[in-house]
């Protein structure tokens, strides 16, 4: 058994699960935000 | 009134520092990372697999101090009635959920190599995994009461009971007899050699500064929905 | 009392009942909760020939012989107080050597003899790199 596969295999679930976190949170605050402003100015 | 004086004072302070934390978090992260992929030895039994700890153990360290975050929050929600706990406290919710999850996925993902398993239902693997369903009932939670309106203290009061089982991980080694070994770093010292411990607290801190501007943007977007929602009920009711 | 004060009190009592509810939940569960036996323990409870358990501890130092077909080991499990002969057929973790912890799910066949079928390598709280290991841990490693 290759320990590098495990090792990889680790740090991509914690970087893509990290990366997909921040920028799910990014784009739900960003669309919120703007939501919120647009309606303001109506 | 007094209800948006405070979310206005902590938006204009959470603003700009939702950016800075974020990168510089991103940053720490990566250097330690890379410094751990590539700089440090390899450990004289694990070989190689060690590096997974400059992962494993910062996603331990958020999934707990996130159930911790929520905790105090539904202390405050409870008590004081301030009005940014309830949103607080769930915008740590689904991060918190996550580093639970990363930190079993890394860890069985270490337990394989090492310990000849993915799987074992030891004290701290199981009191982790509990957490972790914790994360879930609590989102499932929240999410019903928010919807419903007024039932948010059924979320603080679980928020609050869930907190006794961190004390039941972080004891769990040295109460029980475990496959998972013992703590490698106490207040007095580490048992962790330095060459290869040094990208630890670079990860640690890193991603903790990340998970601060992920609850910072979580707490904005909610915010800015709580906005939204208040203004389209207005403006029904004037309709 | 003011409501907020008589709120803050109510919370801390209901958190003190919690913790202390736990606290004596977590000390009876403190023998079930336990992963595996440790020998001195195996043999002070009598576990029963042929009930299924995990014994752990470390490999003795110098005990480990590897039978003429290859695949069998045997060796001796010990936590400083006890020690108890164990056999195992199969393939080890590579973190399976003399000096380190294991854990064997198996059972007694006689006091004092266990047959594992299975074997997790149990690591310790110590990281160090090769060349500061170096002598200290010279053990022989199964591996042929």
């Amino acid at each position: 058994m290759n320990p590098w596969l495990f090792v990889v295999a680790a740090y991509a679930v914690a970087c893509l699960g990290t990366l997909g976190l921040t920028l799910a949170s990014l784009v739900a605050m960003r669309r919120a935000e703007r939501a919120a402003e647009s309606l303001k100015r109506r | 009134m007094h209800a948006f004086a405070n979310p206005t004072r902590f938006l204009s302070l959470a603003r700009p520092l939702t950016g800075w934390l974020g990168w510089a978090g991103a940053v720490l992260a990566l250097v330690g990372i890379i410094a751990g992929l590539t700089l440090t030895p390899r450990d004289y039994l694990q070989g190689e697999t060690v590096r997974i700890m400059y992962i494993h153990v910062p996603a331990a360290w958020l999934g707990m101090a996130g159930w911790g975050g929520i905790a105090a929050a539904s202390v405050a929600e409870l008590v004081w009635r301030h009005p940014l706990a309830a949103i607080a406290a769930r915008a740590t919710a689904v991060p918190g959920a996550v580093f639970a999850a990363i930190c079993l996925a890394s860890g069985s993902i270490w337990g394989r190599p090492t310990w000849g398993t993915w799987w074992e239902w030891d004290g701290r693997l199981t009191s982790m995994l509990v957490l972790f369903f914790l994360y879930i009932a609590y989102i499932a939670l929240a999410d019903a009461s928010a919807d419903r309106g007024g039932g948010a203290r059924v979320a603080a009061i679980f928020g609050l009971v869930g907190a006794i089982n961190l004390p039941i991980i972080h004891f769990s080694v040295l109460w029980w007899r475990t496959l998972h070994q013992g703590q490698s770093i106490g207040f007095t010292g580490s048992t962790i050699a330095p060459s290869i411990l040094w990208p630890l607290p670079l990860t640690t801190i890193g991603f903790t500064l990340l998970f601060t501007a992920i609850i910072l943007m979580r707490m904005r977007m909610l915010l800015a929905n709580a906005k939204l929602e208040a203004r389209q009920r207005r403006m029904g009711g004037a309709a | 009392m003011k409501a907020k004060n008589q709120r803050l009190v109510l919370t801390l009592a209901a958190l003190g009942a919690l913790v202390a509810a736990a606290l004596l939940a977590m000390s009876a569960l403190r023998n079930q909760a336990s992963f595996f036996y440790s020998p001195a323990d195996a043999l002070r409870d009598h576990v029963r020939p042929g009930q299924a358990i995990r014994l752990g501890g470390m490999v003795e130092k110098g005990s480990l012989v590897r039978e003429p077909d290859g695949v069998t080991i045997d060796f001796r499990v010990t936590d400083g107080a006890a020690s108890v002969a164990a056999r195992y057929t199969g393939i080890v973790p590579d973190l399976f050597r003399e000096g380190s912890g294991v854990v064997a799910e198996g059972r007694f066949v006689a006091p004092g003899t266990f047959v594992a079928d299975t074997i997790l390598a149990k690591h310790d709280e110590k990281y160090m790199p090769p060349q500061i290991a170096g002598s200290m841990h010279e053990t022989k490693s199964l591996k042929p």
